[in-house]
């Protein structure tokens, strides 16, 4: 457990940990739900990292699982009256279980080719929920407000579901570094550099990717069910929104893939930028835009994302930033 | 290499500088002076020129907050909503505010942020609108699914919120007490399309029920085919389509070898079009076909020949002659301009015709308008209980909520409007109101091929 006397973990665990405790400080509802956006940004990014940053495939159509999972959530909620937590946990399981059965299948494709294939596979659950009854087909479903109330009320219920994404966020995060600095870590940047060489060296590619896929693709289906049961409605094109699955490519670009800090800042560093602008009186107006250059603006200079430039210009810090 | 990482640096940092600019609106930053003049319910003494006996006459801005879709899919329905809401609030604030009978003058004052036509920040920012800008009253975002997200914050905060451009009835069977609809609901959409129909021809028994699969339209030929199947007819095709749909031939083959006498369906506008001109194209032997949405729209009759006879349900159009009269023909309240009034008001403002989005937002103002002076207060219990005893009547029509509890806030006054297009004597299209009969302005033409 040496791994966990990392200062890198510590930074990254700190500074979610205290960004996430800013709500309860200052006690505002407005601020608690600026910071869910942002911590659902960061544990999305950082769930993706695992597949994109450290084996080097990149995921389009990630998102899908935070439909699956939501939807899975909310059906168990809503038509089966089961509880939330229990709801979480099915929600991750349908996703990591989606995951088990296509990484067998659309795994073997390399590059541009699985890209594609993962914008098919949510384009087809999408068309899939829009047909599948039970999952109220292109109505959807709606959460009874009345269901809060299990919880405390539909205010202590948000408070509730906003202390569970933290501690959520806070084990992606966990997570995140730990399969990084374990020996199946090690074998999948050994796949994003070499795949055949990988291989050579004794690396079960095969096994090892369809496992940092499953891996990245249960936290997504459990935040998806908080989400949406934050939301109180689920829709088809809320659940497979392709957008949110290409912003998340973007958060983790951003702040640099491949790092665990990376992911957090970047997201972090994103929703609170764009969240910025929705409201801020002179850009409201022109908000994309403005989001829109100055992204430009970091990909042409900091190709590499914040942590990596940082750890690329001031060598002291690469044993703090991981 | 050393002179492009000064690059690098000095761009970081006016990126820095730019960021910390923005930074000034943003929440974290308590009490944004920005925000400063108009927070809250603000009274300010009225300058004094009533007479000196007259006991505190105070001005109260209230402000009504709400989100937009400025920037997506939904940009253009939703402006014209927000015009409609901002010219109801300029001709209020413009006639000297709502007089209550203690002296106060209620003024209105808005703010609004983007939603971007998705779901993802609608709660934090109706969250922000309730907690930090002190909005009195809400408005809810343009589309059903913006509004039911909309409508847990609303709730939760107890401030009331009068959802407009929301059609959908799910949001009303929540259990929400502060949410209340001005559109007639989907379930009320294409039933009026089937009375109309049994009207015109006694004999059809055959209709085909073809809509876009989302979840407005497929909410709205759910109800309308069970309400058909009541009224004895047999649905003889009950298809779906992808909302991407630009060729309808698979689907006019399915209706051909179906043989219905009416369609009804449709989704939105694009589709819409497209769906009317093959199928006009095609041939199809049909008497009747009323379609969602498209046809309401001026732009429909682009369509030319193809547009003829279609019929389209409407919560609201420019012919509709409501008044004082038609309010006290079923003792409602008259509140608010004419039709005609409002027509020339909107585009004297804006420059051209008012869609029923436009008018859904004035009627939005007017639904609270109404409450405010039937409450004669601005108390929020107060406006409560006068929206739950609300009986309206507008240049919009009539407005009246369903009170129980599961089905609280939903539209029951109100109803569809039903538009044919037809040719006037020069052989112009025109839309004509088909549908109710007390409000039509021409017979409907039928069968229309």
């Amino acid at each position: 457990m040496r791994a966990l006397r990392s200062p890198g973990l510590w930074l990254a665990l700190a500074l979610t940990a205290a960004a996430g405790a800013w709500p309860y400080f200052t006690g505002s509802a407005s601020n608690r739900e600026v910071a869910f956006t942002i911590l659902l940004s960061v544990a999305l990014a950082s769930s993706l990292n695992i597949l994109l940053g450290y084996t080097g495939y990149v995921s389009f159509g990630h998102i899908v699982f935070y439909g699956l999972g939501g939807y899975m959530g909310i059906y168990l909620l809503s038509e089966r009256g089961v509880s939330l937590w229990l709801a979480v946990l099915a929600g991750g399981a349908i996703a990591g279980l989606l995951a088990l059965l296509l990484g067998a299948s659309i795994l073997r494709l390399r590059g541009a080719y699985f890209a594609l294939a993962t914008i098919g596979v949510n384009e087809a659950a999408r068309a899939f929920i829009n047909n599948f009854q039970p999952f109220g087909g292109p109505i959807g479903m709606t959460l009874n407000f009345r269901l809060y109330d299990h919880y405390g009320g539909a205010a202590r219920a948000l408070w509730m579901v906003y202390g569970v994404m933290l501690g959520l966020t806070l084990l992606v995060i966990l997570v995140s570094y730990l399969v990084k600095n374990s020996k199946f870590g090690l074998g999948l940047l050994a796949i994003r550099e070499n795949e055949d060489a990988a291989e050579i060296m004794g690396v079960t590619a095969p096994q090892a990717k369809t496992w940092a896929y499953v891996l990245s693709a249960i936290f997504p289906g459990m935040i998806g069910v908080l989400f949406f049961f934050k939301n109180g409605n689920i829709e088809p094109h809320d659940a497979f929104r392709l957008h949110l699955s290409i912003e998340m490519i973007v958060m983790v670009m951003l702040g640099g893939y491949g790092t665990v800090l990376g992911p957090v800042l970047g997201a972090a560093g994103y929703q609170r930028l764009r969240g910025m602008l929705l409201v801020s009186p002179i850009f409201k107006n022109i908000q994309l835009a403005v989001a829109g250059g100055l992204l430009l603006i970091i990909v042409l200079f900091v190709p590499a994302g914040a942590v990596g430039w940082l750890r690329h210009r001031v060598p002291v810090l690469r044993k703090v930033l991981e | 290499m050393k002179r492009l990482s000064w690059t690098v640096l000095s761009l970081l940092a006016i990126l820095a500088l730019v960021l910390a600019a923005c930074g000034g609106g943003a929440p974290a930053e308590e009490a944004a002076p920005t925000e400063a003049p108009s927070s809250g319910v603000s009274e300010e003494p009225a300058p004094a020129t009533e007479a000196p006996g007259a006991p505190e006459a105070k001005e109260v801005t209230l402000k009504i907050g709400f989100t937009a879709s400025v920037t997506g899919k939904y940009e253009v329905s939703s402006a014209a909503q927000v015009n409609g809401l901002k010219l109801w609030m300029d001709s209020v604030n413009e006639a000297g505010g709502i007089e209550l009978s203690d002296g106060t003058v209620v003024t209105f004052d808005y703010i609004f942020y983007d939603d971007e036509s998705n779901k993802e920040r609608v709660q934090e920012l109706y969250t922000r609108l309730a907690t930090e800008d002190n909005a009195d009253l809400l408005i809810s975002p343009y589309s059903s699914g913006l509004t039911a997200a909309a409508a847990v914050i609303a709730e939760q905060y107890g401030k009331v919120m009068i959802t407009t451009g929301a059609a959908s009835d799910s949001t009303y069977q929540q259990g929400y007490t502060h949410v209340f609809q001005a559109y007639t609901p989907a379930s009320r959409y294409l039933t009026g399309a089937v009375d109309l129909l049994a009207s015109l021809d006694p004999n059809v028994t055959k209709v085909a029920l073809v809509y876009e699969n989302s979840k407005f339209s497929t909410s709205v030929v759910t109800a309308a085919r069970d309400y058909a199947e009541a009224q004895g007819y047999e649905v003889v095709l009950f298809e779906g389509y992808d909302p991407e749909t630009a060729d309808f031939a698979p689907f006019i083959n399915k209706i051909e070898a179906a043989g219905p006498d009416a369609i009804l369906g449709g989704g939105h506008r694009v589709d819409g079009k497209a769906f009317a001109k093959q199928l006009y194209e095609k041939g199809t032997p049909i008497k009747f076909f009323a379609l969602l949405v498209a046809p309401p729209e001026p732009e429909f009759a682009e369509l030319g020949d193809a547009a003829v006879g279609v019929i389209g349900p409407s919560q609201w159009e420019p012919l509709a002659a409501f008044t004082p009269a038609s309010a006290e023909a079923i003792g409602a309240t008259w509140l608010g301009p004419l039709g005609n009034e409002f027509v020339s008001a909107f585009e004297a403002a804006y420059g051209d015709e008012p869609s029923y989005h436009a008018a859904g937002g004035y009627a939005a103002g007017l639904i609270l308008e109404g409450a405010i002076r039937s409450a004669d207060s601005t108390d929020p219990e107060a406006i409560l209980a006068a929206l739950n005893g609300m009986d309206l009547m507008t240049f919009y029509g009539h407005i009246k909520f369903d009170t129980s509890p599961e089905n609280h806030g939903l539209q029951i006054g109100h109803s569809m409007v039903y538009i044919q297009w037809q040719r006037d004597a020069s052989g112009n299209l025109v839309k004509q109101v088909v549908w109710p009969k007390e409000g039509a302005t021409a017979e409907a033409i039928y069968p229309i091929r």
